[in-house]
């Protein structure tokens, strides 16, 4: 190549890369100005002017800038209130007015808006059919807000009031312990004198003895808040071995895992679809068998778990 | 299956612009909204990132008109798709009637174009859908680039890569001088409400 041939060449791969960056493709920009530095470093001897790869660099340097800002937004924004709206009613499926907005608050929860969302649930908590539903997702707002003090001091006024039965009230504290013990946070909850608490082995028992529930009978509220799963390998070079998992988010009968990059071999026979014959599921009350079908799994690609799966498990029956 | 309000007699129909980050979906909804001005029920509303990326979606409502005397109304929303927002495209998706898959023209996002059909069809699948039953259009965006230098892949490659066994009806455009907007529009439309009718027996 001559240095005409060469110059030529860099234009074209300057113009492209330009144009990927107008269109927002990024990663394209920046592999386009990459070959046409290479190409510049390869052709240095028969070219003149010096500045080409500086001017490269320059525009890989503000490009590289572009990249960091997009890959560092915030996955979640405080949104205003119309789009809240939105979010509330449109993604309420349910005919039924209460699930129907358990829903719709839910949802925005799953979009972040958790002080609104936290809102509704305040609101919810006054409906007897959602009360307890509403109840435990006011705690994982305030979990995920991290004001875990605040949802301390929620549950003490609860436990002060009449306001949920002593049965109620037990299933919410040991919902919530559940999640301060996880987090080692050394709370303990009040807990009325009068609830009779199953031992252990007394509520392993009891579940033991529950016959197996058809996939279509299984209640999502009989689902009881699980703190760790472990799964037996039907397959692959870990075949019978059994791997447990902390539950790291459950809605219902869907429990969602987060499995390190250094068990992928592992995923790989996680397919979506995949029944999980042999699933030892623990609660802080009890520990019992099922099985459960792989609803969904995707890879994290960016923040604190980058490189971790997030695996939805999705309870089917129990034993 | 489309939500109907007995009640009020309206019928909800949800079409969804799916397909890979900054192929032009929310480009389709604002020249929709500019150009079906008189159609619109409600304002476009975005929830983008500060480098003008869709977050979570777009939203358009827009009225049809009347059908057996029942107030037709659609809600037209696009998916982020960047890949990291796999959740929420799934939530997005929930009760579609009808699906539009923008497929970005130029010859780098050849790649990206199938992987974004291929997690279409996953989380269809995960909510029971087979993406060879739902109305679906594709629409290959961005035409106009290819006077700019940029490469563009053929429409015959790209109906090779995404349209070959779906054999759905396509549309070459520029959504940002709206060519095919209006058309990939009409049709998506006109399969989602032929389904409809077929759901509801009429």
């Amino acid at each position: 190549m001559n240095e005409e041939d060469v110059k030529k060449k860099v234009k074209l791969y300057i113009q492209e890369a330009d144009l990927y960056q107008s269109q927002g493709l990024l990663n394209e920009a920046k592999e386009t100005y990459l070959s046409a530095g290479k190409l510049v470093k390869k052709h240095e001897s028969v070219l003149k002017n010096k500045n080409l790869l500086k001017m490269i660099s320059k525009k890989l340097q503000a490009l590289k800038g572009k990249i960091d800002r997009v890959e560092n937004e915030p996955e979640t924004v405080n949104l205003p209130k119309n789009v809240q709206d939105i979010i509330k009613n449109k993604f309420a499926f349910s005919q039924n007015d209460d699930t129907g907005a358990l829903e719709g608050a839910i949802a925005l929860a799953k979009f972040g808006q958790f002080e609104a969302a936290l809102g509704e649930f305040n609101e919810l908590i006054n409906r007897d059919s959602i009360r307890v539903e509403a109840a435990k997702n006011i705690i994982r707002c305030h979990k995920a807000l991290d004001t875990i003090d605040d949802a301390v001091a929620v549950y003490q006024e609860w436990f002060d009031s009449d306001f949920f039965t002593p049965d109620q009230l037990n299933k919410l504290r040991v919902f919530f312990q559940g999640i301060l013990d996880g987090q080692g946070i050394d709370i303990k909850l009040s807990e009325k004198p009068d609830i009779a608490k199953p031992p252990l082995n007394d509520a392993a028992e009891s579940e033991a003895e529950t016959p197996e529930i058809a996939d279509s009978e299984l209640d999502e509220e009989e689902i009881i808040d699980i703190s760790s799963v472990g799964i037996t390998l039907n397959e692959g070079p870990k075949k019978g071995e059994t791997i447990e998992y902390d539950v790291s988010f459950q809605a219902g009968s869907v429990i969602n895992l987060l499995i390190s990059s250094d068990d992928k071999a592992f995923m790989e026979t996680l397919r979506t679809g995949v029944m999980l014959n042999e699933v030892q599921f623990y609660s802080p009350i009890a520990m019992f068998n099922g099985r459960a079908v792989v609803s969904s799994k995707s890879e994290i690609e960016s923040g604190p778990k980058q490189g971790y799966y997030s695996l939805d498990i999705k309870v089917v029956s129990i034993l | 299956m489309a939500n109907i309000n007995l009640k009020k007699r309206e019928i909800e129909c949800k079409i969804v612009y799916y397909g890979p980050g900054r192929c032009g979906k929310t480009t389709n909804l604002e020249y929709i909204f500019k150009t079906f001005r008189k159609q619109a029920i409600g304002e476009m509303v975005s929830a983008n990132t500060e480098g003008d990326r869709t977050l979570f979606f777009d939203f358009l409502p827009l009225g049809l008109g009347k059908i057996k005397g029942y107030d037709v109304r659609l809600q037209l929303y696009t998916v982020p798709g960047q890949v990291k927002y796999s959740s929420t495209r799934k939530m997005v998706l929930r009760e579609v009637d009808g699906l539009v898959f923008v497929a970005d023209s130029i010859k780098v996002r050849r790649k990206a174009n199938i992987e974004s059909l291929r997690d279409l069809h996953q989380n269809l699948k995960e909510y029971g859908l087979s993406i060879a039953k739902v109305p679906l259009v594709m629409q290959h965006n961005k035409r106009d680039l290819g006077k700019q230098g940029i490469p563009l892949l053929p429409v015959e490659q790209m109906e090779r890569d995404l349209n070959r066994q779906l054999k759905v009806p396509f549309f070459p455009a520029s959504a940002i001088k709206g060519q095919g907007v209006g058309d990939t529009l009409k049709t998506c439309i006109k399969l989602t409400l032929q389904s409809m009718k077929k759901q509801l027996g009429w």
